[in-house]
């Protein structure tokens, strides 16, 4: 019967659960395994919930004088880190919220957050410095200070530091405290991702670009035409799709074969407004994305980058943050009125798709 | 989302030294109902913690593409991006630059970014200078005369500090260089508050309905005395000067305020625009009119003021005062006194300057080609964008019912219909601040524009 095509997966968001918190939710994540969820507002309340229910477990307001910058859940869900325009950063246990340590690096702004991979060590980012403690919140090593405000921190692999800042991207080995390379591009980055074996490193630029570099090969490639600043860069587990955006489209870059340069990227279009948040599940390529109109998408994507949407929901207004559930059958979204929307997802697919059942 | 839901934001900028935190904390500490974030980026003492007070360091970014007005201002971009989540706590920002800022990226980050422009508007930019150093500062650095060149407001702080000659001198210097700009003096920062907030100064419309002009005054007089007489018969008396002749207005109940000799100065302004009385010496100076007096006669000549009652009479005098060595004298019987004014006042008059940077007008009647103009503007800004700081003006385009509001910075430049014509007689008016413009050429250019 030539006109039954392939059982394509088809997904949707199913009712779960929605809560509020006092003010702009600006970061959300996973943890103990799912169990919890944590949201911090710009104000620095922090709120953790019930994982299945929505039912508040906790909540501390108040916690950064000036506001909350930025928040990071370790990789085991046990402990997480906040920072904010107090220039301190708290390190606090997931079952009470309870502070575990208080770190005070001065006067300027903490505005990034990292675990390593590990969880051995925590990168934090104020003004032009990086620092990386352990988890227990001794100090283990500091940056000179960068050429400007660093923009973005990521680790490339268990002991090795990524920066972004203007003009350049640097690799630090923090053990040996050594520069392992620098990539330089004149340019304003505010945004740095990397593919997950660390190789390829994607900046978005102030200039409406996109800069990649592949360090095993020192080739460097720059995707031009976006039409605003592409703040939001999300890789696949894979590392071969990179969802990319600065305005309500998405663009999707494909490293398959000798792509992306040369190539064609893939084009989602599902929102009216910029995006304001870009999410890959933990497993497959599936991603989701959240617009200042607060609509969120799922979209289940090919090898060439394009792919269908296959879930949509609305999240009431902007979509300050996005996250999937460690086992992908969950997504939450938070937004700029506080709200936030916990969302069932389920996929029925023909073939068991690596990460969602 | 709309210009009004926009929050404003307004660039205080000026050398170390010159007010700005004096203004600053004037502003916060004034009961106004506003909630004020403010951004800093010199490191003062900002003694009040009643508004948000945030600390950058200036951080310029320049683009790839080595394009200028692409170049923007990082700090800002973060700091900005961070308030704006929390913009239900302040309704005002105020951006503090350091004294050796360049306002051209910070007004561009307004622009450029798109984050920024969706939820921000530049309101205005607003310049300190400190009138005892400004003169030597100019000289010595570039910030310091653009600093001039982008100000919608321009407060000439510690004037207490200078003579009334020197200040005269300082604001037609200031004025040469940036003819659209507002300038109010002030000692020790002490500005009405309304004149530094809320200027929408990149909102043509609401500019172009408070001011039909963007150019202030060019006066065609360059000296204002006022003298307070008593009742009776005076002399005004001139010795030989540079011209045979001089115009003049006179005008009863001049006062002797800034604001006063501002309202004075309008008057005159409008008389001058009409015919010249040709007075002959010996003659009685009418009030209120545009005369010219005739100088050609060798020795003093003297003109008669007649007061009929104890009152202030204000010259407004093509040349200066010292030019004729003008004098009114009181004749009595036996003796003749000589009233000196109780204040003076220099005004703006055309002359050659000497500063790089100036600015350049252009005002015209009739229609332009809109190709021809976009053509020329384009080509204008390409080659001297970087030149350009800031643009203004508005135009009439040939078969458009509607008046052409335009502005820019640098190459950076937005138009926009205005309102329509109706009966008003169609003209052009640009004004371009900028360094080493030549404005010749620019005149002509625009002329092969016109129909």
């Amino acid at each position: 019967m030539p006109d039954i095509e392939p059982f394509t997966p088809r997904g949707m968001f199913h009712e779960g659960w929605t809560a509020e918190v006092n003010d702009y939710a600006i970061a959300c994540g996973w943890a103990l395994k799912g169990k919890q969820f944590i949201v911090g507002d710009v104000a620095g309340g922090l709120f953790a919930f019930e994982g299945d229910t929505g039912k508040i477990i906790w909540k501390k307001e108040n916690t950064h004088s000036g506001g909350l910058l930025a928040m990071a859940i370790h990789p085991d869900g046990k402990i997480f880190a906040t920072s904010g325009q107090d220039g301190n950063v708290q390190i606090c246990n997931c079952h009470e919220g309870k502070v575990i340590k208080t770190l005070d690096l001065g006067r300027g702004w903490v505005e990034h957050l990292k675990w390593s991979n590990d969880g051995f060590f925590l990168a934090i980012a104020s003004s032009k410095k990086v620092y990386v403690f352990n988890e227990v919140g001794e100090e283990k090593w500091i940056s000179e200070d960068h050429p400007s405000t660093v923009s973005a921190i990521t680790w490339s692999n268990k002991n090795e530091l990524a920066t972004a800042c203007y003009g350049r991207v640097t690799f630090f080995d923090i053990l040996n405290n050594k520069t392992n390379q620098k990539l330089e591009w004149q340019g304003s980055l505010v945004s740095m991702e990397l593919s997950p074996d660390g190789d390829i490193v994607a900046c978005g630029s102030q200039d409406n670009s996109v800069h990649f570099w592949r360090r095993s090969t020192g080739m460097d490639a720059e995707m031009t035409g976006y039409p605003g600043k592409p703040s939001h860069l999300s890789f696949d587990d894979s590392g071969k799709l990179l969802a990319t955006s600065g305005s309500e489209r998405i663009t999707v870059w494909s490293f398959i074969g000798n792509g992306p340069e040369g190539t064609m990227p893939g084009e989602l279009c599902h929102h009216t407004e910029p995006i304001s948040s870009l999410a890959f599940s933990n497993k497959g390529m599936l991603v989701a994305s959240g617009s200042r109109d607060g609509s969120v998408v799922a979209s289940f994507l090919k090898k060439d980058g394009n792919g269908d949407p296959v879930g949509a929901a609305f999240a009431g207004d902007l979509v300050g943050a996005l996250s999937w559930r460690p086992d992908d059958c969950a997504l939450a979204a938070v937004n700029a009125k506080g709200v936030v929307n916990v969302w069932e997802f389920k996929v029925r697919t023909n073939f068991f798709s690596k990460g969602f059942k | 989302m709309s210009i009004k839901d926009k929050v404003p934001v307004t660039i205080l900028t000026g050398f170390l030294g010159s007010g700005k935190t004096t203004l600053l904390n004037r502003i916060l500490s004034e009961e106004h109902g506003k909630r004020i974030a403010v951004i800093e980026n010199e490191y003062g003492e900002v003694g009040i913690d009643q508004g948000l007070v945030i600390n950058a360091d200036e951080e310029v970014f320049e683009m790839s593409n080595g394009c200028i007005c692409c170049t923007v201002r990082g700090d800002l971009i973060r700091v900005l991006g961070n308030l704006m989540k929390r913009r239900d706590k302040f309704d005002y920002v105020l951006v503090e630059t350091t004294g050796l800022a360049d306002p051209g990226p910070v007004a561009q980050t307004f622009f450029m970014d798109e984050e920024i422009s969706s939820e921000f508007t530049l309101d205005g930019i607003v310049t300190l200078v400190d009138a005892a150093h400004i003169d030597q500062q100019l000289g010595r650095s570039d910030e310091s005369s653009e600093q001039v060149a982008f100000a919608d407001v321009l407060v000439l702080n510690k004037t207490d500090l200078v003579s009334v000659d020197a200040l005269d001198n300082l604001e037609s210097r200031l004025r040469d260089m940036n003819r659209m700009t507002r300038i109010i003096r002030a000692e020790n920062a002490k500005v009405p508050i309304e004149t530094v907030l809320n200027l929408s100064a990149f909102d043509l419309d609401q500019i172009l309905k408070r001011r039909p002009t963007f150019l202030e005054p060019e006066y065609p007089f360059e000296w204002t005395g006022v003298y307070d007489l008593d009742a009776g018969k005076y002399e005004l008396m001139l010795e030989e000067g540079p011209d045979p002749e001089m115009s003049l207005v006179a005008l009863v109940n001049q006062g002797e305020s800034e604001e006063e000799l501002k309202d004075g100065a309008e008057s005159s302004v409008r008389l001058y625009a009409e015919k010249a009385n040709t007075l002959e010496p010996g003659n009685t100076i009418p009030y209120g009119e545009h005369i010219n007096l005739k100088l050609e006669d060798k020795g003093n000549k003297s003109f008669i003021l007649n007061i009929e009652k104890p009152s202030k009479i204000g010259l407004f005098t093509q040349h200066t005062a010292e030019e004729f060595n003008m004098k009114v004298i009181k004749s009595e019987e036996n003796n003749s006194k000589e009233m000196p004014f109780i204040t003076e006042r220099f005004w703006q008059a055309e002359h050659e300057h000497d500063d790089e940077v100036g600015s350049i007008a252009i005002e015209r009647f009739g229609d332009v080609d809109p190709e021809k103009l976009n053509t020329w503007m384009g080509r204008l800004l390409s080659e001297k964008g970087v030149d350009i700081f800031r643009t203004k003006g508005f135009i009439s385009y040939s078969g458009n019912p509607r008046r052409i509001v335009f502005q820019g910075v640098h190459m950076l430049f937005t138009a926009q219909p205005d309102k329509e014509w109706g009966n008003e007689p169609r003209r052009n008016q640009l004004v371009f601040i900028g360094r080493n413009l030549n404005e010749k050429e620019m005149q002509e250019g625009f002329d092969t524009c016109l129909i």
